[in-house]
């Protein structure tokens, strides 16, 4: 068995007194695609930050690609990681995020061309040879001059995606990315993931809502409750025959509320 | 009438004594908003701390107070400034200071999430406050800069107390000499109206052309 890509050891997280994760231990393996699910408010969101480093941790240990993420080795101790280490790890993950954040201020192609300029020191015109075949991955090459506001929800996710994948990652955090969309279209942004799946090793974790695709999507899924996982397991043993009983109580909600399975 | 364009040729060298120190005024006073302003933001107390400093003073103390220490204190800690200079200098650290204030507000009013993407796409502080948020800030600053630069060019008048020969000393000069005390105001009056028209206009020129294509931020 290789060694993971992530390797979360223990990790817990407080807002203030409320504690989002206790003592989470898992791990993802190079390429897997990891779904997870749960109850709004069980810590999914938090974990994904946590990876993109826009959460610190509070206890725990985690590995990135044989790494460190939120430490660094220092004369055979670990010290709390500086800026210079989390710039080497950023460059590993890469993220999208619910509400798109594009940058309202530059052109569809501005905002794939930019962090490869800037963080690789990617020549303009290779930058923008990168930045087209991705758009054009994601199908929104014809939109590379208009800026992020012409734009649905829709395609400005797919050019999110495109702008996370600019910079190669290794990893691909989803954090419910088809929220916020058009349930009519919310396909297209979904048909994207399955080819980026398909035709890519990247390590992907997606949190998501969409349980019909976190089905055909994941190779295995971790479902989430108060800031543990209760269950985990392949796809079909967790939406065909959860074992838990707090599994189960979600999964009715969900197909309650209208969601396929 | 004869006489009266030589006092009005008076008065135009005054406007262009007052376009000069508005114009070197509000260069000082961008400089120093976006100094202190983005130094209340940073990571360093001693920053803070300066900039804090600089801003309350300069906020808390009148123009007059600020113009007469330039011009007539300075000196005595081996500053001796011209009049044109101790103008420019009361009037850009004055408005400076009002600016920090409106550029810190602006950099705060760009979401946090358009930081995360920054965090998320690896680039540094400086790249993200350089490329991502400074630009959309720009936008929020804008209309209040231009009210700020109305502000310093009605301010510029304290200087002829220190007897600098503006467009508002000049009126002066000329009601002294003539007995005449409408038509030399009268003239500032729509000198400076149409000074600031200009400002106003300008500005808001400059930010229809950055707003393009950018809805949600401001049109
Ligand atoms: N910055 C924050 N400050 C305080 N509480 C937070 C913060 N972020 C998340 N939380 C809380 O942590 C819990 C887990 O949040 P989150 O990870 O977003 O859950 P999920 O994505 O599973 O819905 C929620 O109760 C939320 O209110
Ligand atoms: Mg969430």
């Amino acid at each position: 068995m290789p060694s993971p890509m992530i390797e979360i050891d223990k990790v817990c997280k407080s807002f203030g007194e409320f504690q989002v994760l206790r003592d989470l231990t898992f791990t993802v393996a190079p390429g897997e695609k990891l779904a997870l699910i749960g109850p709004s408010g069980s810590g999914k969101t938090t974990i994904l930050r946590i990876l993109m480093t826009l959460e610190t941790i509070n206890a725990g240990h985690i590995k990135v690609d044989g790494d460190h993420l939120w430490h660094k080795p220092a004369n055979g101790n670990l010290v709390p990681a500086d800026e210079a280490h989390l710039h080497l790890m950023r460059a590993k993950i890469g993220m999208v995020f619910q509400l798109f954040n594009l940058f309202p201020h530059m052109t569809v192609l501005r905002n794939v061309m930019l962090a490869p300029m800037l963080t690789k020191r990617t020549g303009r015109k290779d930058a923008q040879s990168r930045a087209m075949d991705l758009l054009d991955m994601v199908g929104m090459a014809d939109k590379a001059t208009s800026m992020p506001a012409q734009l649905s929800g829709c395609q400005k996710q797919r050019v999110a995606i495109a702008r996370a994948l600019a910079l190669s990652p290794k990893i691909m955090l989803f954090d419910e990315v088809t929220s916020a969309l058009d349930p009519e279209l919310v396909e297209e942004v979904l048909n994207v993931m399955r080819k980026l799946a398909a035709e890519t090793d990247m390590t992907m974790l997606l949190v998501t809502h969409e349980m019909g695709f976190a089905h055909d999507f994941a190779d295995r899924v971790l479902f989430f409750d108060g800031g543990k996982i209760v269950e985990e397991g392949k796809p079909d043993e967790i939406f065909r025959h959860p074992k838990q009983e707090r599994t189960q109580a979600f999964l009715r909600k969900i197909i309650a509320a209208g969601h396929r399975v | 009438m004869g006489q009266w364009t030589g006092y009005i040729g008076l008065i135009l060298d005054g406007a262009l004594v007052t376009i000069q120190l508005t114009l070197m005024g509000s260069i000082l006073a961008l400089a120093m908003a976006f100094v202190a302003g983005l130094a209340r933001l940073s990571r360093f107390v001693a920053a803070r701390v300066l900039a804090t400093a600089y801003i309350e003073f300069f906020r808390g103390t009148s123009i007059f107070v600020q113009l007469f220490w330039a011009y007539f204190v300075l000196p005595f800690f081996g500053i001796a400034l011209s009049p044109l200079q101790a103008g420019i200098l009361a009037l850009g650290l004055n408005v400076g200071a009002y600016g920090a204030e409106v550029v810190r507000g602006a950099v705060q009013s760009v979401g946090r999430e358009q930081y995360e993407a920054c965090i998320a796409l690896n680039l540094n502080r400086w790249q993200s406050m350089y490329r991502v948020i400074l630009p959309q800030a720009l936008l929020v600053m804008l209309p209040t800069f231009g009210n700020n630069a109305i502000e310093l060019l009605k301010a510029t008048a304290v200087v002829s107390l220190i007897s600098l020969s503006d467009m508002t000393f000049q009126a002066q000069v000329v009601r002294a000499q003539t007995g005449n005390t409408l038509v030399p105001f009268a003239t500032i009056l729509i000198l400076y109206f149409a000074m600031a028209s200009a400002i106003s206009y300008g500005v808001r020129g400059l930010e229809r052309r950055m707003a393009r294509g950018l809805d949600g931020v401001r049109t």
